[in-house]
Parts: C-alpha cells; sequence; structure tokens
C-alpha cells in the first residue's frame, strides 16, 4: 500500500473515498477506534486530513479525537518508513539470542529496529523482515542467507 | 423453537462426502513463521499427497508450536474410526515412506485417535469450515443446555469452580449471577487483547478453535440474558481476527446465532471491535473505555462492571480461554483446565493444556515437557506482572491462584535475573498509559532504582508498596511484583546492594 501523501495528486480522490468508506459506520462516539482503523487500512498512516474527517463524521471534538488517537500506540500520526527488520527483544526472544541476530543484519546494509514481545514466545528468537513477514526460530546463518536471497530477487 | 436436536444434524447431513485420506497442514502463524509451505513443498510432501488422493488441509498450530513447521496425515476407515500421524519438524527432513503408509488406503493400522476432550482438543483437526467442527462437536454443549433454565446453568459454573483464565480467577459463576442479578440491557465484552508478553494461548484459540469461543459466548448469552457482545481482539492478531471473523460469519450464515438454534425469545448480536496496541488495552475497564470511543485509559472500581459497565449497564467482561472452558464443564472428563503458553529454556514451547485440580507440581509438568531440571534455575509465571519460582519450590503442586494467565518462561544456567527484572521493569515503564501518578511516576522511579549499581532495596519496597496501594489499575498496581518476587526468590542477586 502506497502511504497517503497530501501533496500527490491522488490526494484529494483518498480522502474523498475515505469519507464515502466512513459513512457505512454510525456516526456514533463508540465507532472512533473502528474509523481509525478503517482510515489507517487504506491510507496507511493517519495523517491530519483523516482525523479532521473522522472528527466531523462522528462528530467529536478534534482536541478528543487526537487525544484518543495518540493514545494508541499501534496508531501512525507520522508517515511510516518501510524496509526496516524489526528483531522482537521480549524476554524470550532475548533468552534465546535476539542480540546474536542483532549483530548478523547490523552488519548487514540493511535497516533494523527494535520491539517488544511479539507473542511468538514459542518460536523465538524471531524477527519481522522488510515486507513484515515474521521469521520464527531465527539463526544468524538464516539471516544472512535470507538477505542474499533477497539481493537476488532484485 | 424448533426441534435442535435435529438442527446441528441438518448441518452435519448436509455435508457432501469425505476424503478418506487428509493432509493436514499446520499453517497458522507459527507455521508460516517457520516457512511451512515451501517446506512441505521441497519435502516433496504435497507431491506425495496428491498421487495419493489424499486432500490437502491448511489447518493451524496445534499448540506444539515447538514442532513447527508440521504436518498431520490422517486416515479414516469405513466406520468413522480414524488414525493420524504426526511429522514434526519437517524442515529437518521428513520419512515420507511412513507418511506415504498413513495416506496410502492399503495398509491398516491399529493404533487410532485417543477422541480426546478438552479446551484443545480440535487444534489443528479443523479445515476451516463449520461442518468440521460440529462434526468434532462444536456447538453439542450449548445445544444441550439451551434445554435447561438459566439459573441451573449458572448453578453449574459456579460448582465447577471455573475462574477468570486472563489472569485474575474471579468466579465466573458468580460474576454472571452478579450481571444477570441488574437489570438490562447487559452487554458482554469478550477480552481477547492479551497483550502480556510471554502469553500466546488465546491467540491459539482464535486461530485453532474459533467456534469454542463462539458457543461459550451463545451460553453466557443465554444464562445472563446478554444483549450485545463485543469482542475486543489485539490489532496485531491478523489471524486471530480473520480467523474468528471467518467462523461467526459461519455460525450466521448457518443459523446457529438465530432462531433455529436459540431457545426462544434469545437473539444473539456479536460486533467485532480491533484494538490498536498497549498493554493497558488488556484491563477490562480500559477496554469499556475503548469500544465507548473514550481515551483507553482505566475507570476507577467501584463501581464494578457487572454493575455499571458499558455505557454504565450491567457488563460480563470474560476472557477468551474462560468463555471457552464453559464449553468443557458439561463433559465427563477433563475437569476445567487450564492453558499454559510456555517458552524458554525448554525442549517443547507451546500452548499446552493443565489439570486446575492441584495434582500437578512443577516437576512433573516440567518434566512432561522435556525440561532438564538440572539446568533450570526458575520459570518466570506470567510476563511484566508475574513472578518467579525458585527450583527449590518446584515440589510444589500448580495452584491456579499463582499462575496467572499461565504465561511459562523457563529460565536457562545463564539467565541473569537482574537483566530480566529490569527488562520487565523497563516494560512497565514504557507501557503505564500516565493517567494515574503512581504508575507513571512510579514505574519510572523503579526502573531507575534498579539500574542503580548499589540497590536501595528499602526505598524499592517502600516505592511498590505505594503502587500496590494506590494506582488506578492492576498494571500498576502489579507492576511491581516481578522486582519484589526476584529480591525475595534470589536474595543472593541482590546481597551487594543491600544497605
Amino acid at each position: 500500500m502506497i502511504p497517503f501523501d497530501v501533496t500527490a495528486d491522488d490526494a484529494g480522490d483518498r480522502l474523498a473515498n475515505l469519507e464515502k468508506q466512513l459513512l457505512t459506520l454510525p456516526s456514533r462516539k463508540s465507532y472512533l477506534l473502528p474509523a481509525f482503523h478503517m482510515a489507517q487500512e487504506y491510507l496507511d498512516w493517519l495523517p491530519r486530513e483523516s482525523i479532521l474527517v473522522i472528527a466531523s463524521h462522528l462528530r467529536i471534538p478534534l482536541s478528543e479525537v487526537y487525544a484518543t488517537a495518540t493514545a494508541y500506540s499501534e496508531l501512525r500520526l507520522e508517515k511510516p518508513e518501510y524496509g526496516a527488520w524489526y528483531v522482537c527483544t521480549g524476554v524470550a526472544c532475548e533468552a534465546a539470542g535476539a542480540q546474536r541476530i542483532i549483530d548478523a543484519i547490523e552488519i548487514l546494509p540493511e535497516k533494523f529496529g527494535r520491539t517488544d514481545c511479539q507473542f511468538l514466545c514459542s518460536l523465538a528468537p524471531i524477527c519481522t523482515d522488510h515486507r513484515g513477514k515474521i521469521l520464527g526460530r531465527l539463526t544468524e546463518n538464516r539471516v544472512r542467507a535470507l538477505f542474499l536471497e533477497d539481493s537476488g530477487d532484485q | 423453537m424448533t426441534n435442535q436436536q435435529s438442527f446441528l444434524k441438518t448441518i452435519l447431513d448436509e455435508s457432501s462426502k469425505h476424503s478418506i485420506a487428509k493432509l493436514f497442514i499446520h499453517k497458522g502463524t507459527c507455521g508460516d513463521a517457520t516457512d511451512i509451505v515451501s517446506v512441505c513443498e521441497k519435502q516433496g510432501i504435497i507431491e506425495l499427497a496428491m498421487s495419493l488422493n489424499a486432500e490437502i488441509i491448511e489447518t493451524s498450530c496445534d499448540g506444539r508450536c515447538w514442532a513447527a513447521p508440521s504436518v498431520t496425515a490422517q486416515k479414516i476407515d469405513v466406520g468413522g474410526v480414524s488414525y493420524s500421524r504426526r511429522f514434526d519438524r519437517i524442515d529437518l527432513g521428513v520419512k515420507l515412506k511412513e507418511l506415504g503408509e498413513v495416506l496410502d488406503l492399503s495398509t491398516v493400522h491399529n493404533v487410532f485417535d485417543d477422541g480426546a476432550t478438552g479446551l484443545t482438543s480440535r487444534f489443528g483437526q479443523l479445515d476451516g469450515t463449520l461442518l468440521a467442527a460440529v462434526e468434532r462437536g462444536a456447538y453439542g454443549v450449548a445445544e444441550k443446555v439451551f434445554r435447561q433454565d438459566q439459573k441451573s446453568i449458572l448453578s453449574k459454573i459456579e460448582e465447577s469452580k471455573l475462574s477468570g483464565r486472563g489472569g485474575a480467577h474471579f468466579p465466573t459463576g458468580l460474576k454472571w449471577r452478579l450481571a444477570a442479578q441488574n437489570e438490562g440491557p447487559r452487554y458482554l465484552v469478550v477480552n481477547a487483547e492479551e497483550g502480556e508478553p510471554g502469553v500466546f494461548k488465546d491467540r491459539h484459540l482464535l486461530e485453532a478453535d474459533p467456534h469454542r469461543l463462539i458457543e461459550g459466548i451463545l451460553i453466557c448469552c443465554y444464562a445472563v440474558g446478554v444483549e450485545k457482545t463485543f469482542v475486543y481482539i489485539n490489532g496485531q492478531a491478523h489471524k486471530g481476527i480473520e480467523s474468528f471473523m471467518t467462523a461467526l460469519e459461519q455460525a450466521q450464515n448457518s443459523g446457529i446465532t438465530g432462531p433455529k438454534f436459540l431457545p426462544e425469545k434469545m437473539a444473539v448480536d456479536i460486533e467485532v471491535r480491533a484494538g490498536a496496541g498497549g498493554y493497558v488495552c488488556g484491563e477490562e475497564s480500559v477496554i469499556l473505555n475503548s469500544i465507548e470511543g473514550e481515551r483507553p485509559v482505566p475507570r476507577f472500581k467501584p463501581p464494578f462492571a457487572t454493575d455499571e459497565g458499558l455505557w454504565g449497564m450491567p457488563t460480563v467482561i470474560n476472557n477468551v480461554e474462560t468463555l471457552a472452558a464453559v464449553t468443557t464443564l458439561w463433559q465427563d472428563f477433563p475437569p476445567p483446565t487450564k492453558l499454559i503458553s510456555l517458552s524458554g529454556n525448554i525442549a517443547r514451547p507451546g500452548v499446552y493444556e493443565i489439570p486446575t485440580d492441584g495434582t500437578l507440581s512443577w516437576n512433573g509438568f516440567l518434566l512432561s515437557v522435556g525440561a532438564e531440571l538440572e539446568t533450570v534455575p526458575a520459570i518466570l509465571l506470567g510476563g511484566p506482572s508475574g513472578t518467579f519460582v525458585h527450583r527449590e519450590k518446584f515440589d510444589e503442586q500448580i495452584e491456579m491462584k499463582n499462575i496467572g494467565a499461565g504465561g511459562i518462561f523457563v529460565l536457562s544456567p545463564n539467565s541473569s535475573i537482574k537483566e530480566i527484572t529490569n527488562s520487565l521493569a523497563g516494560y512497565n515503564e514504557r507501557e503505564s498509559c500516565g493517567e494515574c501518578t503512581p504508575c507513571r511516576e512510579g514505574t519510572i522511579r523503579l526502573t531507575q532504582l534498579l539500574q542503580q549499581e548499589t540497590v536501595n532495596l528499602k526505598k524499592v519496597g517502600e516505592l511498590i508498596e505505594v503502587m500496590e496501594e494506590a494506582s488506578l489499575c492492576m498494571l500498576g498496581g502489579m507492576a511491581g511484583r516481578p522486582v519484589k518476587s526476584a529480591i525475595e526468590n534470589f536474595p543472593a542477586t541482590w546481597i551487594s546492594a543491600e544497605q
């Protein structure tokens, strides 16, 4: 999905489409979180323009809509950057060698970050690759192999 | 009300024909993370199954995550008796000859399925259709209890001593009775947020047997007189949401949630809501605020949700596993069981079902899942609100009230208690929602105190006490628990710090 860009040609169309989609939700406060999900699914993040549309459809003050949006860690209020690997550093993954995985990725020309528990502790250590795919029971060798495979694809 | 006996039967009768040999590919989150599909192809399993005319079925993880990627080969003979065999870790190699023998109709086997009952009995055996679930007993209990009156159902649940499986272990029967006593409209909220690191059993339940949850919901709706149900699922549990939505649609389309199946005058309305992150979103009053469209922060208690929950009306809030467990209470065996999410220094991590009657010891459990006890210094029960169990206490019986939501992380000889404790404290600091001061400021102070070279244990103790007493919700109230438990169980770790 292409993240919403306010300067792009299709920005107006996408916002109009979002407004149409929102009409399927009742105009009640209870549908605030479903509305956030709907917008984020369609635009990939929640630009200010989408927050305005949501506020007017649900008839909630903008301040309250923002107050709620900022309280959820999975709602993106900034345009996301893709292409990074995320290594889980929860307790189980840490114990299973998350640091070794980080070391292995670090020397590759890949962007990476750390995340909290991803709830797949039974397959620790895990990481999500730059496409968002979860990789379980990871080893340094597998990281290297995946990277080589990937550069071969391109 | 139409004849209920015949209703589930109509679903079964509609089934055309059954394939006799089946190959179950255990996909789900665990299978996907271990590249099951490409492994199957690489190992020639798909080719073999197709050459033997076996039906290839994509199913969920069966709870034995350690075995992923894995497949189950199954054959059913004319009498309906089935033989099945699992092939584990097929990425490391698979005995194709033995796999072929199971699927090959000309070979005869003498070992059969054990006809297991219980929460995990359908894990990894369903193909995602309603029919497969009904064939294995789904909705059979609901059909039975719909012929009883509400009072006797409530009594049955109270007698069973079923308690809240989200970790608080509040008696389920009592909760239902309290809500039922109040004037309606009443709501049911299913807590499927499961945001506690180290716990992954609800995700498995949603992926592997969603119809069991729906059946539990129907029983609760009938017994308590619920008008509307909200199922609040963790926003990151994509497969769980997908699997539950599919099952719900199947139940609705087939009439399971309609007048053909439900008792007279009963109507069911189930809505799915996806969460959007935050450990605190698993706290029950936070979920209420979230559903109402308010900021996801906790509410003061009392009033309790059974008196004033969603929009001020009586609300039952149950964990996924609690409602699923309701469907096992009318079986002769087993008694209510508890799901365990096992990870760490252990040969076979995954989801397990253990008895709740206090007959199993830590030693017994750990040995049964392949632990080398001499290499286990302790286990951590639950995540950031959990406690440690020192190896000296492994001969004690497992008691429900101590195990929280059932997350067990097994430590290894080179685990550092201090590092783990600090990591958990750091998690609590990051996840504090900031609504109340004891938790917002306390979690920050606690991590600061713990990171010092000489830890002032007296100050730590006092701080934890304040957080326990004064926090708005249990997230703050229990944030100091792992720290306290680490200090109690491993005093030597902290000796240099004592003043």
